[in-house]
């Protein structure tokens, strides 16, 4: 996904917290209270096999039952702020990802069994695809029986129409992974209206001999194709129900549920789409009756009706907020809570980055590598339950993800080794008193990060100059070629479990760009090298090239420094059935909840 | 507002308060001595027993702040230094980065506790975010009243069209939403004076904020001492004065100023508070002053994030603010009583 973007505008609420003073009690003494652990990379293992991609047989519909699962009842989702988007080919940040795993349908879909092992099925389409040509063609037929929820038979045009709207200035804020493979990073010359005016793609790059075939061509091997389509951005848009901006307001659903009421900045109602058809889905269910989206309540509130489990609060869910940080010790220090959240890894690693351009020796880059104190930073950011050490670039969602990977002895110091990095400085004639700007995301946690990180390089003779982004443009700001800045703290995590979809973005030199998450500017032609020739590998094959391409990153150039990755923990009411971590989504699994007593 | 002839009057302003006389030296024999209103006003406020203790309290807090660096030097802590990083406290923080100490983590070597996250010494913090807040607003109390004076008796004595425009220019810098002017301007004020890769100096956005709230907090004074003036101007010992050729400056000085002095006075310990409470209210809205200055409005902020988890940290910074302003505002009432103890509450 996106790098994280808090979305959410905290309300100000200045004054009148001085008349609550008097009610404060005291408190009891809070450490060491909590036998339960916070989950640790063993559990992370789950999210680390490879992807296998399945046949027909898997890709047919109905999805296995969930055990003791019923049917009935609505849903309560209690959300911060608005959906990002709707319109699937604008859907890119994880709360509407979750949106589309119920109202939308794409050709692929990812499938997860009880251990979290991961298959990607056939979704509209009959399987997950038909590669030839060495992977650099693909076919795709499409069941049959599948309907938008007016009824309307889904065909290839509509596939091919879902594509290639996207070439149009209508999408803007969508993936752009398969478009690109099939037109090139100037993509949207090839069709600048998209359909809207009548134009298609040639034949030989997407083809639609028939209502049920669709044929992608590539001009190099695209091994990773089925999992791309998987995400939300490429769910399908039905031809006649696509009404360009509109459509982000109110889609048509393919899915198990529709849209029947959306009020902007309040709520969503979903309700049963009768158009869906069990049978043509392997992943999917209709237990309960609906979802009601309250898009109001801010995570410390969530929070406190979840723990109370009072009247509506039995039936709700968080969608992909977390437990406020404050509070997390109120949730695990407590068993009966305790027992209602889902916890796991999300897939973001949270780094250092080096602006390549402005610190060009690898020593000092080392030396501040080495001085992080990455324990302090996971403090800052919710203690242990919101974060974990990192020792390497690749989280441990990722496919091959080595736990003990720790070339800077992160792990070993969680505070920084000083000694070693004023060494470095001293070998790099640094002189005392070097400024250094670190532009940060002007967030609570920011802020706090901003202390440790201006006191840990204070300490071996640096003057940082910390400088605050308004949170909403920081990533716009960093994400500058010609930006004033030095560091900055960044996040990025898969799109899904590839480390195409982190390397590739994060670390390829041939992907410099204004607003390209390649933030540290890392352009070695080595790592060019790997990524292109891991590119046309089966993922197995390439997963060697991978973690050869993270090793030259991480300990021969450096270009960002890894502290921690992050940790999510959500809670949901007691009478939410089914409820899970899911290893795809990184958040409640929200195909399998259902109301045990609706 | 005291009426001139009251404040003149030497004697018989004793008689106006029999209380007084009843207090006033038994044992030796009345000589009736006159006394200026300083010495009567003094006489008056030392029996107020309110007044007395709440000036005892906004006193310590002066000279709390005023010592701040020696006392965190005899302490042994500063207001900067991560303890929980440090290798002499390696169990400051539990892992959900609370203190681990009961109540906040108070104990023999952080005696208000620590900061939670950070691990950094609520004692010498609050030492110093007070020590802070109370200069600035002092600084801007200071700079409000004399913009304050200035227009206020210009306008009040010249009269006529420079009543008129200074008056207008008054009103239109009232019809300032202030808070949001607040919120809007800071963030600009600061970025036209930095490099976009320089930090923002913390100096600068001292001065920024007290720039920012001077222009947007004078005009209640100056309304208050023109009022006064006007009342004043047409008096018989001004029209003496002018008779008996004395200068305009010298008639604002000498005779038209001592007799604002009270009501300035008394607003001036009335706007101290307030501008300590919206310093306040900028940093805990983020625009004031950031990590890691320390500061009365952003622990403030934090208090109010944890207070559930960790309650002990809003009630040393919100306990302290809430006695210090209350503190301050009973002395406020008690110097006006002091002055003026015929206007009834």
């Amino acid at each position: 996904m996106k790098p994280i973007r808090s979305r959410s505008v905290r309300a100000i609420a200045a004054i009148a917290v001085a008349g609550s003073l008097a009610l404060t009690g005291c408190s009891s003494d809070s450490g060491n209270e909590s036998k339960d652990r916070a989950k640790t990379q063993d559990d992370a293992a789950s999210q680390q096999k490879p992807v296998q991609y399945a046949d027909a047989a898997a890709s047919n519909g109905p999805a296995a039952e969930v055990a003791g699962a019923k049917s009935g009842g609505t849903i309560n989702v209690y959300v911060q702020s608005d959906l990002s988007h709707m319109d699937p080919g604008q859907i890119y940040v994880s709360d509407a990802g979750q949106f589309a795993n119920l109202v939308h349908r794409g050709l692929t879909n990812f499938q997860e069994d009880k251990n979290g092992n991961l298959k990607v099925v056939g979704d509209v389409a009959t399987d997950s695809g038909q590669p030839s040509d060495g992977g650099k063609t693909w076919t795709y037929k499409l069941k049959k029986g599948v309907k938008d929820e007016d009824g309307n038979v889904i065909t290839s045009k509509d596939v091919r129409h879902t594509i290639e709207r996207q070439y149009s200035k209508v999408i803007f804020d969508g993936p752009t992974y398969v478009q690109t493979w099939l037109s090139g990073a100037d993509y949207r010359k090839d069709l600048p209206d998209g359909p809207y005016k009548g134009k298609h793609l040639p034949d030989t790059v997407l083809e639609t001999p028939d209502d049920e075939t669709v044929v992608f061509h590539f001009n190099q091997p695209r091994p990773d194709l089925p999992q791309a389509l998987a995400m939300a951005g490429y769910a399908i848009v039905p031809e006649k129900q696509d009404t360009k901006e509109k459509y982000d307001k109110a889609p048509a659903a393919l899915g198990p549920y529709k849209v029947s009421e959306y009020k902007a900045g309040k709520s969503l109602k979903l309700v049963k789409n009768t158009q869906w058809d069990a049978k043509t889905d392997s992943v999917r269910h209709q237990y309960v009756d609906g979802y009601n989206f309250t898009t109001t309540i801010d995570q410390a509130s969530q929070t406190k009706r979840l723990i109370a489990d009072q009247g509506e609060a039995k039936n709700a869910i968080q969608w992909t907020d977390a437990v406020d940080t404050a509070q997390i010790q109120d949730v695990v220090s407590n068993a009966a809570v305790n027992k209602r959240t889902v916890k796991g890894y999300q897939p973001y690693v949270w780094q250092m980055s080096f602006n390549l351009d402005k610190i060009k020796d690898k020593k000092i880059r080392d030396a501040i590598t080495y001085a992080i104190p990455a324990q302090a930073m996971v403090q800052a950011d919710g203690g242990r339950y919101g974060g974990e050490i990192a020792g390497g670039l690749f989280a441990p969602t990722l496919p091959g993800f080595d736990a003990k990977y720790d070339p800077y002895g992160k792990l070993k110091k969680p505070n920084g080794d000083l000694e070693k990095a004023k060494e470095l400085i001293k070998e790099a004639g640094v002189k005392e008193g070097t400024k250094l700007t670190y532009a940060y995301s002007n967030s609570p946690r920011g802020q706090a990060q901003q202390v440790i990180i201006k006191d840990a390089l204070a300490k071996i003779g640096f003057d940082v100059q910390a400088k605050e982004i308004d949170r909403a443009t920081f990533y716009e700001q960093i994400g500058k070629l010609k930006n004033p800045y030095d560091l900055y703290m960044t996040g990025w995590g898969q799109d899904w479990p590839s480390q195409s979809t982190v390397v590739t973005p994060v670390y390829d030199g041939t992907q410099i760009a204004d607003g390209s998450p390649n933030y540290s500017h890392i352009n070695d032609p080595q790592v060019n090298k790997l990524i292109e020739e891991a590119l046309k590998l089966e993922p197995a094959e390439a997963a060697a090239k991978w973690e050869q391409a993270h090793k030259r990153i991480v300990e021969e150039i450096n270009p960002a420094a890894p502290v921690y990755y992050s940790k999510t923990i959500q809670l949901f009411g007691s009478n939410i059935g089914g409820a899970k971590y899911s290893v795809e989504s990184s958040y409640i699994d929200i195909n399998n909840v259902f109301l045990k007593q609706p | 507002m005291t009426s001139p002839t009251k404040a003149e009057g030497p004697g018989p302003s004793v008689a106006l308060d029999p209380e007084l006389a009843a207090t006033t030296e038994i044992a030796v024999p009345k000589k009736l001595e006159g006394r200026s209103p300083g010495q009567l006003m003094w006489q008056r406020f030392k029996r107020d027993r309110t007044g007395m203790i709440s000036a005892g309290v906004v006193i310590f807090f002066f000279v709390v702040s005023a010592l701040a660096p020696v006392i965190s030097k005899l302490y042994g802590k500063d207001p900067y230094t991560l303890y929980a990083q440090e290798p002499e406290y390696p169990f400051l923080l539990d892992d959900f980065a609370m203190p681990s100490g009961a109540f906040g983590g108070v104990s023999g070597d952080f005696w208000f506790g620590v900061q939670p996250q950070l691990g950094r010494d609520v004692f010498t913090m609050l030492l110093y975010g007070i020590r802070n807040s109370l200069f600035m607003a002092m600084v801007l109390t200071l700079l409000c009243v004399v913009t304050g004076v200035l227009i206020g008796l210009v306008g009040g004595y010249f009269g006529g069209k420079v009543d008129y425009w200074l008056g207008r220019v008054t009103d239109f810098f009232l019809s300032f939403p202030n808070q949001l002017f607040f919120i809007a301007f800071m963030p600009i004020v600061t970025a036209m004076f930095v490099s976009p890769t320089d930090e923002t100096p913390t100096y600068l956005r001292v001065v920024a904020i007290i720039l920012v709230m001077w222009f947007l907090g004078w005009m209640p004074m100056a309304r208050l001492v023109r009022g006064s003036v006007v009342s004043l101007r047409e008096r018989e010992f001004i029209e003496a004065a002018k008779v008996s050729g004395a200068s305009r400056w010298r008639i604002v000085r000498k005779e038209i100023l001592p007799n604002v002095v009270t009501p300035i006075l008394v607003q001036a310990t009335y706007t101290l508070p307030s501008n300590i409470l919206t310093i306040a209210f900028l940093s805990f809205v983020g625009v004031g002053l950031v990590e890691p200055t320390p500061d009365w409005g952003r622990m403030f902020r934090i208090g109010a994030e944890i207070y559930e988890q960790n309650p002990s940290f809003l009630l040393f910074s919100g306990g302290a603010l809430v006695i210090f302003i209350l503190a301050f505002n009973l002395l406020g009432d008690s110097v006006r009583d002091a002055f003026d103890p015929k206007t009834g509450r």
